[in-house]
């Protein structure tokens, strides 16, 4: 505080405070002051809001994000009490009739287990894929900047582009993945259609542009890392499967930490592969509960029952939330 | 003698066959990675007729038709769409997003803390949180399917990504820079956009491409929320997968219109990309 007073003070004699100074003084940005008077009561103005700038220069911003954000999750919750109907909105407190009827509905407790699946499943198989992708990216070999810069493509295809392709890829009878089985001499299986390979489907599409967003945040951790303990560990004769147990494994712990909560979230926001892909099917063998919300909201009109949904999500969400709001304390 | 000899061949036989393994992984997931990518390609520049046949023509006279096609079509009119929402949503998170994430970098409150873990609460979010009461609010207020409504939806994970993002940036930047100007007669206001803001000018600019590139993509809630005058090009590839799935050449056209200005702008914020990823270096 005395620190502000003091500069506060120190600006009162500056070029910078227009009108005080007087018409010979000139502004930083070169323009001449303008005379005394009426400006008098602005440079006091001015003054007394430079004063507040680091209160009043974020306003807007928290403003909006919390209009944008807190007002909707607000509202939402109260809506999750109501039998609020886009095509008609008129609706009606309802109490905790969505909340019962979501315990009990079978398609709940499917949607909710194709969520642990999907996100489980594409969590181990992309974190394995990517740490393994980086290891690989990481060695100082010739040519290797270009495997790094092709590596990103996928992160560069918006997701519904890649939904597009992946649908088309998949198609049974004239995509291109069963051209290349039926060239081998495999069974071509009927992969969007069949509710055995639906969702491994839909895995494959989305560890296309997991597994490499894996890969480069571990490849950013381990050109960071430093050299010396690998290189102390080699002339001490460990072999490289050591090496990467003992020393780069731990060296990578909190990058790990981060790039496994951080596809955690996304995997369980994921939405338009289910949309394009597969539609949620067939029947609810790929329905996750974050489409089930989309379907029932915007599909089936029952909103509120939607919100009610949507709150499930935010706390199916909690325990990925809980552990990116400790990585983010301890990077602090 | 002769060990050792022995010894150093077979390691430096072992350590050539790992350098092969290891190329030959990247090749093979390499192919996994383009896989989509040619498809995309060898489909857009393709006859209708002949794209989607079994088996694929690899070889053939590339045809430009259905790019022109589309342009001259109501694609257009998404891509216009697009460009605008991108525009303007982005303009908006910078010009609040910046001053607030400058004013978290130099405060030590006690609630700060509090407020950068809200923002990244809010980013991570998943985007139906805020679609469906967002819905209801635009319905009431018979906002459903303008711009304004799908730039405020935009800020939902533009302004929390833009504060968190130009606050580390702004870290970046010692804070005597702050002091030191203000000694020298700069006001707050002054020193902030005459010392800092340029400094900090390459990251936010590598914010801006970021964000750009996040509306530019967005595709769910621009899907619920569009009309057909507001409809970006994303919802209108979507249109083509349920309107007309048998023309994949003019659908794998637009996927292209959609994702090369991407590949464009990630090429020019290459740097800032991995920190884009990392949440704005949230693990350092």
């Amino acid at each position: 505080m005395a620190r502000a007073s003091s500069s506060d003070a120190t600006r009162a004699a500056t070029p910078a405070d227009r009108g005080v100074t007087g018409q010979a003084a000139a502004t930083l940005d070169g323009r001449p002051v303008p005379g005394r008077g009426g400006v008098a009561v602005l440079a006091r103005i001015r003054r007394w809001l430079d004063r507040r700038f680091f209160v009043l220069a974020p306003l807007p911003g928290f403003v909006l994000v919390a209009a944008v954000t807190l007002v909707p999750i607000v509202l939402g919750i109260y809506l999750s009490f109501t039998n609020y109907q886009p095509i008609h909105p008129t609706y009606q407190w309802s109490g905790l009739v969505n909340y019962r009827g979501l315990v009990h509905d079978p398609q709940v407790h499917q949607a909710v287990k194709n969520t642990v699946i999907f996100a489980g499943f594409g969590l181990v198989i992309e974190m394995i894929l990517g740490v393994g992708l980086a290891l690989l990216l990481a060695r100082p070999a010739r040519g290797i900047s270009v495997f790094r810069t092709l590596y990103v493509l996928p992160l560069m295809v918006a997701g519904i582009a890649s939904a597009v392709a992946w649908r088309a890829l998949l198609n049974t009878s004239s995509g291109w993945i069963n051209y290349l089985f039926s060239v081998v001499g495999l069974p071509q299986p009927n992969w969007l259609a069949s509710p055995h390979t639906a969702m491994p489907s839909v895995l494959l599409a989305d560890v296309w542009s997991g597994a490499p967003t894996v890969a480069i945040i571990v490849l950013a951790g381990l050109l960071a890392m430093h050299k010396d303990p690998v290189e102390a560990a080699r002339v001490d004769g460990a072999t490289d499967w050591q090496i990467f147990l003992r020393i780069t494994l731990p060296a990578l712990r909190p990058v790990l930490a981060f790039a496994a909560v951080f596809r955690l979230v996304d995997l369980f926001r994921q939405i338009a592969l289910f949309q394009v892909v597969t539609g949620g099917g067939p029947g609810l063998a790929t329905t996750v509960l974050n489409f089930f919300v989309y379907q029932t909201t915007f599909v089936f009109g029952e909103l509120g029952y939607g919100a009610a949904l949507a709150v499930l999500l935010i706390v199916m969400m909690i325990i990925p939330l809980a552990l990116f709001a400790r990585l983010a304390r301890r990077s602090a | 003698m002769a060990s050792t000899v022995s010894f150093t061949l077979t390691s430096r036989r072992r350590r050539r066959a790992g350098r092969f393994l290891a190329t030959a992984g990247l090749v093979i997931g390499l192919l996994f990675i383009l896989l989509p990518i040619f498809w995309l390609l060898e489909t857009a520049f393709q006859k209708p007729r002949d794209a989607f046949t079994v088996p694929p023509h690899f070889i053939f006279l590339p045809t430009l038709e259905n790019f022109r096609s589309l342009v001259h079509g109501q694609f257009a009119g998404s891509l216009l769409h697009s460009v605008i929402l991108m525009t303007g949503s982005t303009a908006v998170a910078l010009l609040l997003g910046v001053p607030a994430g400058y004013a978290l970098s130099r405060s030590r409150f006690r609630g700060s803390r509090a407020i950068t873990a809200w923002l990244i609460g809010a980013y991570i979010t998943p985007a139906l949180i805020y679609i469906v009461p967002l819905y209801v609010i635009y319905q009431q207020l018979g906002l459903t399917g303008s711009y304004l409504s799908m730039i405020l939806y935009y800020e939902t994970f533009q302004m929390p990504f833009t504060i968190f993002m130009t606050r580390g940036y702004f870290t970046d930047i010692p804070r005597s820079f702050d002091e030191s100007a203000w000694i020298d007669g700069c006001s707050r206001w002054l020193a902030f956009r005459k010392v800092i803001l340029p400094l900090a000018l390459p990251g936010i600019a590598t914010v801006a491409i970021l964000d750009a590139i996040g509306a530019w993509g967005e595709y769910f809630g621009a899907l619920i929320f569009s009309s057909p005058s507001t409809e970006t090009a994303p919802v209108a590839i979507y249109q083509y997968v349920g309107l007309d799935v048998s023309n994949w050449s003019a659908l794998a056209a637009a996927a292209l219109f959609v994702v090369v200005p991407i590949m464009v702008l990630t090429a020019v914020a290459q740097r800032g990309l991995v920190r884009g990823i990392t949440a704005g270096g949230l693990i350092g």
